[in-house]
């Protein structure tokens, strides 16, 4: 009898009962007695759950407070009487926020689609349907509603930038972030004798808008920052080395909120009395530091998990051992420790809010302080928690959103 | 083929492209190499072989400085290794190397593994070292996979891939660390064709293997290595009809 040998036999489909929903069922629930029994118990704990959360969100809660608070959240007292004297700063923030937006839309127009179009639209859309909330700012006029509206367009303007024009590439989008970041300062902070610019002093400043500046900042340095005290640290000058060490211990041996503390007090004191002194620009230094301290071990992490292989194929073909590590073992290294990079990107987010320690009024403290000086709102605390959790839980949720979206992407090129 | 007797007089001539003599090298108190004296002329073909941990691996690797030797002279192509970072940049430009594990950049196209030197070292135009790229891959057998990442071929492509990689930068010589040793069955001929390519167009190769089959083809010499030492070198016939060491016969006993 002639035999085939190049049939395979015929690929089957599994077995009925691991298919479909009940076979899902029955293999991750009910598995055994004791597995249902469990499945039952956690069922009843979440429903009861959702039952009294949903009742205390709907019918027990008062919302006034948020509502009361409204656009101080967002600036704090960026546009109050007092930092602002006789003219409306309110549409400067505003400007910022246009600015972010069209660098969104260009990230767009560059990667195309993904979770980076994703993350742009809905960061305009946001920012228009802020024109819809109950601002209890009286300044809030037609114009900052208008800059509000303007996010949408501002999207399609960068995306077209970065399709239509030669601006869209990512290093020329990436130069145009960091001069961005300037300009917004310099929007921020004001210009003294420029008309609707006049200077807003920093201790002004407070809300979520602080909080995203002190994150972007670190961000957009502590990585870099990282980066070298980690190819220091494994280098080969021994007094290099050294300093990087000490660098990496010192700043993760002690509490954020220690170096924030000494550097509003011990550090002003190294300086002349009438020396520009400026809190805000010193917290942003310490909370970069701190964070490039931790930033600095994940990437060497990611280094020495290389093989030792790569290296030596980049030398043998003649690459300069920094030519080596700028395009084989840094790239390599990076997109291995993804998730420990973005790890501390929200943490730093989070402890941006530690501020409140040196009299900065961020998001949580200014809600804080409000309670303590609306005693009307006292019973209200909860309210005010569960909102502050949500707002920096659609942050830390959307960014590792992006993180995976990233590790997605890249996975193509994975050993 | 002349044999050395005394190293400090030999003169090196126009087709010694590898002078190599009493070179010696520690790894910690381990001595890996313990006197290696041998010349390699151009367009000679070498097989080494021998036991794990004889140092046949670790002398190839000294000829491109990737392994410090500690002791001797190494001179290629009329260069002296020293610690002269010039000096090693200049040969490692002359010396491609293929490696067990191939090596190949995970994070690059298959292009861009190949382009990424000739580029960057030798400064050549982009657009000539993708021509020149698409040419070797040509030659190995798979232009047609020059977009895909590394991690998308098979083992054996990856291995003519590191091949293109190593030719791209025009070599004189080229090093081979046990190129097959990581592949299935299947695969290691479709990379032993494209040495034996390789072997025709007349380049100087220094191949750490035990394709013996492929070495009795294609070796102008080969070079048993045991403990550090070069115990007998001589071309195929010699080794494989009539070794004169002892260690040579019972190592080929065993592998044949």
């Amino acid at each position: 009898m002639a035999m085939n040998l190049n049939t395979a036999p015929a690929s089957e489909l599994p077995p009925r009962s691991t298919r479909g929903m009940a076979g899902w069922m029955h293999a991750n629930l009910f598995s055994s007695r004791f597995n249902s029994i469990l499945t039952v118990a956690f069922g009843v704990a979440l429903a009861a759950a959702l039952w009294f959360g949903l009742r205390w969100i709907f019918l027990a809660a008062d919302w006034t407070l948020i509502s009361t608070l409204g656009g101080r959240f967002i600036i704090g007292q960026y546009n109050a009487e007092s930092a602002c004297p006789g003219s409306n700063c309110f549409w400067r923030p505003q400007a910022v926020l246009l600015l972010f937006t069209v660098l969104m839309g260009m990230a767009w127009g560059i990667t195309g689609r993904g979770v980076v179009k994703q993350v742009a639209i809905a960061t305009a859309a946001a920012a228009a349907a802020f024109t819809f909330l109950p601002y209890s700012l009286d300044r809030m006029g037609l114009d900052v509603r208008l800059l509000l509206v303007a996010n949408l367009p501002a999207l399609a303007v960068g995306w077209g930038l970065a399709r239509y024009t030669p601006l869209g590439t990512a290093r020329r989008t990436a130069i145009l972030g960091g001069s961005a970041f300037l300009l917004a300062l310099v929007l921020l902070r004001g210009l003294p004798g420029v008309p609707g610019l006049q200077p807003v002093s920093v201790i002004y400043w407070g809300g979520l808008m602080l909080n995203l500046l002190l994150a972007v900042s670190g961000i957009m340095f502590s990585l870099p920052i990282g980066i070298a005290l980690a190819l220091g640290r494994r280098g080969q000058l021994p007094v290099v080395k050294l300093l990087c060490v000490a660098f990496i211990e010192i700043f993760r041996g002690v509490p954020l909120i220690t170096l924030l503390f000494m550097s509003q007090v011990l550090v002003p004191l190294a300086f002349p009395e009438n020396f520009p002194q400026d809190s805000l620009f010193r917290a942003a230094v310490v909370i970069t530091l701190f964070s490039a301290a931790y930033m600095a071990e994940n990437i060497r992490g990611g280094l020495q998990a290389l093989h030792p292989g790569q290296v030596e194929a980049a030398r043998a073909l003649g690459l300069p051992s920094w030519q080596t590590t700028l395009l084989i073992s840094l790239p390599q290294a990076i997109r291995n420790v993804i998730p420990a990079i973005v790890g501390q990107f929200i943490s730093l987010f989070k402890d941006t809010s530690l501020v409140y320690i040196i009299g900065m009024l961020d998001l949580v403290a200014i809600g804080r302080s409000f309670i303590q000086g609306n005693t009307e709102f006292l019973d209200n605390a909860l309210e005010l928690f569960v909102f502050l959790a949500l707002v920096f839980w659609v942050f830390t949720c959307s960014m590792s959103y992006v993180s995976r979206g990233i590790e997605r992407n890249l996975g193509v090129g994975e050993r | 083929m002349t044999t050395i007797e005394e190293p400090a007089d030999i003169e090196i001539e126009v087709e010694d492209i590898i002078v190599c003599r009493d070179v010696h090298k520690w790894y910690g108190d381990f001595h890996a190499l313990r006197g290696i004296t041998t010349t390699i002329k151009r367009g000679e073909v070498v097989v080494a072989f021998g036991p794990s941990g004889s140092g046949k691996s670790t002398f190839i690797r000294t000829i491109n400085k990737l392994e410090e030797h500690q002791r001797g002279d190494i001179i290629v192509n009329g260069i002296e290794l020293t610690n002269d970072v010039r000096n090693i940049d200049a040969i490692r430009r002359d010396v491609g190397m293929v490696f067990q594990s191939f090596n190949l950049f995970p994070h690059l196209t298959v292009m861009s593994n190949i382009t990424l030197a000739p580029i960057k070292v030798r400064k050549m135009p982009a657009a000539r070292a993708k021509d020149n790229a698409l040419e070797l891959l040509k030659r190995v057998g798979i232009a047609e996979q020059s977009d895909k990442y590394p991690n998308e071929l098979s083992g054996g492509q990856q291995q003519r891939v590191a091949i293109a990689r190593a030719l791209a930068m025009q070599p004189n010589i080229m090093l081979f660390d046990e190129p097959t040793s990581a592949l299935d069955p299947e695969m290691i001929k479709e990379v032993l064709d494209v040495m034996r390519e390789l072997v025709t167009s007349g380049m100087t190769m220094i191949v750490v293997s035990h394709e013996m089959e492929f070495a009795r083809q294609v070796a102008n010499r080969m070079m048993m290595f045991d403990a550090g030492l070069i115990v007998e070198e001589g071309p195929p016939e010699q080794i494989f009809e009539a070794p004169k060491s002892d260690r040579t016969k019972l190592f080929l006993s065993q592998i044949l």
